[in-house]
């Protein structure tokens, strides 16, 4: 999985290797080979607020389009209801602010670039674009009670940077322990390592 | 959603037996129509604990849950995103110049409440906080002391066997600890050097999770998972302590049971019992007493749905207070980068604290404290911190959390101050059972900015000192509290010492939203040890026929 | 329990050999346990691999000599020599991890960093291992067994003592850590003690056949305790999270397996001890 810009960096590391230790229990098995599997079906979203929502990820993440399939981990929560609990005064319900939101940046990508949707631009094209919605530099009116900058932040990057980072790969890719139970960790002080964990790597302070 | 989430477990004369798998423990059941001695609303830190001393005493409780009746042995998956099912999701409404994040951030919803979730650091209140008005100059007096509070803080730490050190730094001489402490991770042991640099205290968190066995449950694995529930029973959480025992006693525990609505008698002066939700249908469960324990929003949000024409503003609500002086714990963050490995998800995330600033106030210019702890998020919550703070994706996400095993910080529980502004109150959107839903409503003051300034800067301090570079700043907070507030005058509280309403002799409330004050620590510890103390003031009062 | 006293000559090979066995336990109780919290400390100081050495060269002299010694006095010598080296050493690094760690010699510290005591048992292993090849070569000659000067017997009662009230002291702690959760802990920090004051006592004063009689029953209980102490740990670990199946974590965590049989070895010492001491007496 090392296409389209994505830089893996433990790629000697697999927290799936430890499928079968005891640092997995078959409940969390059952989760991830569920997350693992067939994306859910797109049931919220129409196709055109999809398609935009997967533009978004591919870019908010710096993945291939449509790998991971965040996009419809998003369409499967909102589908089912599922949100944080709670949302600002004088805005609509989770749903009604995602399709506002993502039709705000749509609506700002024809906009700008000649009745051109945001999926289709390229990706340069579609970075200045999320770029401007989180700094506000858009039509505010598009973007309803919430605001571009309150809809880039809180809802729209918050939700994908969740769902990329529950997925194993990414946590190879931070050298993230994972799951753990009923094994949990022995060595915990600084500069320690169990062996069922990944490998050092020194801190790379902002450099790829 | 799985079955889980549908039907109620607890039913058929028997609880589930959180401490092994299908195992079941005999639970006497009530019937609707008998007139239990207690209807409790909420199984968390407030309503268990209260439930078990209740049951002990051999009153009649049924326990109402909203939320469902775990297994944590096979219930809890080690996985942040499936565990979101332990948060209270229901649609809130939550603003103000301030606003507070709900859901997950200190919401649960299922027998243990917030317990299941929580970070189980157990501390007590420094005592002149009891007397804030009076001996600091600021806030409010509680209608109770230190020293009435100080030998259920006891009880409550030995039943939770909190594993602290031989000394504490910090408050009153007290006696040992019921466990010795965890060792010490490397995110502790940052702070903990930190702290000798810069010439204070620090201490390894006194937490509510074994370090050696207790019962039924082993020691903690350190698998860091706390926050999403632990699955080795090690953490002393409502539903493996007091709910656990609850039933034992002789408690009835009713999950995924939703109260509504508190009934009142006809001439309005006593509360008859409690509408609930369960298994598809409204049903009303009779009761001599009813106390709420929903937690600071929750609680207030029943109150005020309970309305009647003899109470239009709500029961208990003739002050007006009820889901006033809202106040929380600010937590603004600080975050670093090191050389060294970190890898803080190793171990329960608060593994060292300081509360130099609960003690010390030379120098301040605000009122107030603060104590401030390690950290060790898991990756889903740390990139969702690192997105929204500091507004990075793409590559750039992508390469800030590649030094996720060499992150570090501290973050606060802030003292904030109870001003009436900060509320809750009922929207006019209802839930899906018809419920008015809650409208929170938080702004900081001056003073509690002034605070988190001074704790920013100090924090990042003692962060340098340790040798974090990269520094960067967050927003947070945590707990909710004082929306039932108690006190000594009808006037200016909900409820008077005993935790029992002034204007109803039969409804009584029993969770964070009692607290006068928001203190400076976590309040796990001082709920429950209100709870036991109502509870030796319940068996008192109906010894004098009080009740 | 009356027996003819054997010829000197014969008797002091008998203790010898006991002594021998003796330290090779105590070497072999070493050599696991320090591997093991060595191998958990993943051996970030390569000195931490001298100990396996120094305890893997115990016992493979104590071993050798059970099985014909044929190896010279002085490999034997020098391998018990560096026991004691290694050990009087590990004493100073552990103290010193100790100290190094934020909050230095506090209770903390003292129940996560480097067990302060445990290289002791190492120098006392090189120490019995030693008198027990100068109790051999002492047979034969006239008079009792002679080490630096003081009678056998008595030296090694002191030693042995010493050496129980260390590890009695050890357990303390940890047990201490462990909060006591089970009252079964109590019984190494209660039952040991009594040995060692018996040991200490038979170093110091001529003794009736009946208290020698009271302390080697102590002594031989001790050392049954070493051997429940195993199973006693198993226990511990198979009530860990996940029990034998997690292995890998609660070997490392939980209760030391290689640790009771400390107090077997020791007692076994302090009882050929306590023989030398009764012909000491007359």
């Amino acid at each position: 999985m090392a296409e389209g810009g994505e830089v893996v960096r433990n790629d000697r590391y697999d927290v799936l290797a430890k499928w079968s230790t005891p640092s997995f229990d078959a409940l969390t098995r059952s989760v991830i080979s569920r997350r693992l599997g067939a994306p859910p079906p797109r049931r919220f979203f129409s196709a055109t607020e999809f398609a935009v929502l997967e533009a978004a990820c591919a870019r908010l993440l710096a993945t291939p389009r449509g790998r991971p399939p965040i996009a419809s981990a998003i369409d499967d929560d909102l589908h089912a209801g599922r949100g944080e609990g709670f949302r600002r005064p004088d805005t609509p319900p989770l749903g009604a602010t995602w399709r506002t939101g993502l039709e705000g940046l749509d609506a700002e990508a024809r906009r700008r670039h000649a009745g051109c949707g945001f999926a289709a631009l390229d990706g340069s094209a579609q970075n200045a674009l999320l770029h401007a919605v989180q700094v506000g530099d858009v039509d505010p009116s598009r973007f309803g009670a919430l605001g571009p900058r309150r809809f880039f932040s809180e809802v729209l990057l918050k939700a994908v940077a969740a769902h990329y980072y529950s997925r194993p790969e990414a946590w190879n890719e931070i050298g993230f322990g994972g799951p753990a139970s009923p094994r949990g960790y022995v060595r915990i002080g600084l500069d320690q390592r169990d062996p069922w964990e990944a490998p050092f790597a020194p801190a790379a302070r902002g450099k790829p | 959603m799985n079955a889980l989430a549908e039907s109620p477990r607890a039913v058929g004369g028997r609880a589930p037996d959180v401490f092994a798998r299908g195992a079941w423990q005999p639970m006497r059941e009530h019937d609707d129509d008998d007139a239990v001695d207690f209807a409790i609303v909420g199984a968390g830190a407030g309503g268990a604990t209260l439930a078990c001393a209740l049951a002990r005493k051999h009153f009649s409780v049924v326990c109402f849950d909203a939320g469902p009746y775990w297994r944590p042995l096979e219930d809890f998956a080690s996985d942040e995103t499936e565990q979101q099912k332990l948060y209270w999701t229901d649609e809130r409404i939550s603003g103000g110049d301030d606003p507070i994040a709900l859901g997950g951030n200190n919401s649960g919803r299922g027998v243990g409440g917030s317990t299941v979730h929580f970070s189980m650091i157990s501390l007590r209140w420094r005592p002149e906080w009891f007397r804030s008005r009076t001996l600091l100059g600021h806030g409010f007096d509680w209608p109770i002391t230190y020293d009435e509070i100080a030998p259920y803080y006891r009880a409550a730490e030995r039943a939770l066997s909190v594993a602290g050190p031989v000394r504490y730094p910090w408050g009153p001489p007290r006696g040992a600890y019921p466990y010795r402490p965890h060792p010490m991770n490397a995110p502790a042991l940052l702070l903990a050097r930190g702290a000798e640099a810069l010439g204070v205290r620090w201490a390894p968190t006194p937490l509510a999770t074994v370090s050696a066995p207790h019962g039924k449950s082993p020691p903690c694995v350190y698998r860091g998972f706390c926050n999403f529930g632990c699955s080795t029973n090690a953490k002393q959480s409502a539903l493996v302590v007091w709910a656990h025992q609850a039933v034992a006693a002789g408690a009835e525990i009713r999950d995924l049971a939703m109260v509504g609505r508190i009934e009142t008698d006809r001439v309005g002066e006593r509360v008859t019992g409690v509408h609930y939700h369960r298994a598809g249908r409204w049903r009303f469960q009779r009761a001599k007493n009813v106390v709420v324990a929903g937690y600071a929003i929750e609680t207030p949000r029943l109150l005020l749905n309970s309305a009647t024409a003899r109470h239009p503003q709500g029961l208990a609500n003739r002050s007006g207070l009820v889901g006033t002086h809202l106040t929380t714990h600010a937590g603004p963050g600080v975050w670093a980068t090191f050389e060294e490995e970190v890898r803080w998800n190793k171990g329960p995330p608060n593994m060292a604290v300081c509360e130099h600033w609960n003690y010390c106030d030379e120098g301040k210019d605000f009122h107030g404290g603060y104590a401030f702890m390690s950290q060790g998020p898991l990756p889903r919550a740390w990139a969702q911190v690192v997105a929204t703070a500091r507004g990075l994706w793409g590559e750039a996400l992508r390469a800030a959390m590649r030094d996720y095993n060499h992150n570090a910080g501290y973050v606060p529980v802030a003292e904030v101050e109870s001003r009436p502004e900060n509320r809750v109150e009922l929207a006019d959107e209802v839930d899906a059972l018809g419920l008015r839903i809650p409208r929170v409503t938080f702004g900081y003051s001056d003073n509690d900015r002034r605070l988190q300034r001074h704790a920013l800067q100090f924090m990042a301090e003692m962060l340098e000192v340790a040798g974090g570079r990269d520094l960067w700043t967050s927003d947070d907070t945590s707990h909710l509290l004082g929306t039932c507030r108690m006190g000594g005058d009808p006037q200016t509280s909900v409820v008077d010492s005993d935790g029992r309403s002034w204007e109803l002799g039969n409804l009584w409330i029993c969770d964070g939203s009692l607290f006068v004050g928001s203190g400076a620590v976590n309040p796990s510890l001082t709920i429950q040890a209100l709870a036991l103390r109502m509870a030796d003031r319940i068996e008192a009062l109906a010894a004098q026929r009080a009740l | 329990m009356k027996h003819a006293l054997p010829a000197r000559a014969s008797a002091s090979r008998v203790e010898a050999k006991h002594l021998r066995a003796a330290a090779t336990a105590l070497f072999a109780s070493v050599l696991v346990d320090s591997a093991i919290e060595h191998y958990r400390g993943g051996f970030e100081n390569p000195a931490m691999f001298a100990p396996l050495v120094a305890s893997a060269l115990g016992v493979a002299a104590g071993a050798e000599a059970a099985f014909g010694g044929r190896a010279p006095a002085r490999a034997r010598a020098g391998a018990f020599v560096l026991a004691l080296v290694v050990g009087a050493a590990g004493l100073g690094f552990h103290l010193y991890n100790v100290l190094k760690r934020p909050g230095g010699l506090d209770w903390l510290n003292l129940f996560y960093a480097a067990p302060v005591g445990a290289p002791a048992a190492l120098a006392l292993a090189g120490a019995i291992g030693a008198a027990s090849d100068h109790v051999a070569a002492s047979d034969g000659r006239a008079g009792a067994p002679r080490i630096a000067g003081v009678p056998a017997g008595r030296a090694l009662c002191a030693v042995t003592s010493l050496g129980l009230a260390g590890t009695v002291g050890e357990v303390a702690l940890l047990h201490y850590r462990g909060s006591f959760q089970n009252p079964l802990m109590w019984l190494p920090v209660t039952l040991p003690p009594v040995s060692a004051v018996l040991t200490a006592r038979a170093a110091t004063e001529r003794s009736a056949p009946a208290r020698r009689r009271f302390a080697r029953a102590w002594l031989r209980l001790t050392a049954w305790l070493g051997i429940g102490g195993v199973a006693f740990h198993a226990y511990g670990v198979s009530r860990a999270m996940g029990g034998w199946r997690n292995w890998r974590q609660n070997v490392l965590d939980g209760p030391p397996l290689p640790a009771p049989p400390s107090f077997s070895a020791l007692a076994l010492a302090a009882l050929a001890a306590l023989r030398l001491r009764d012909r000491e007496d007359g």
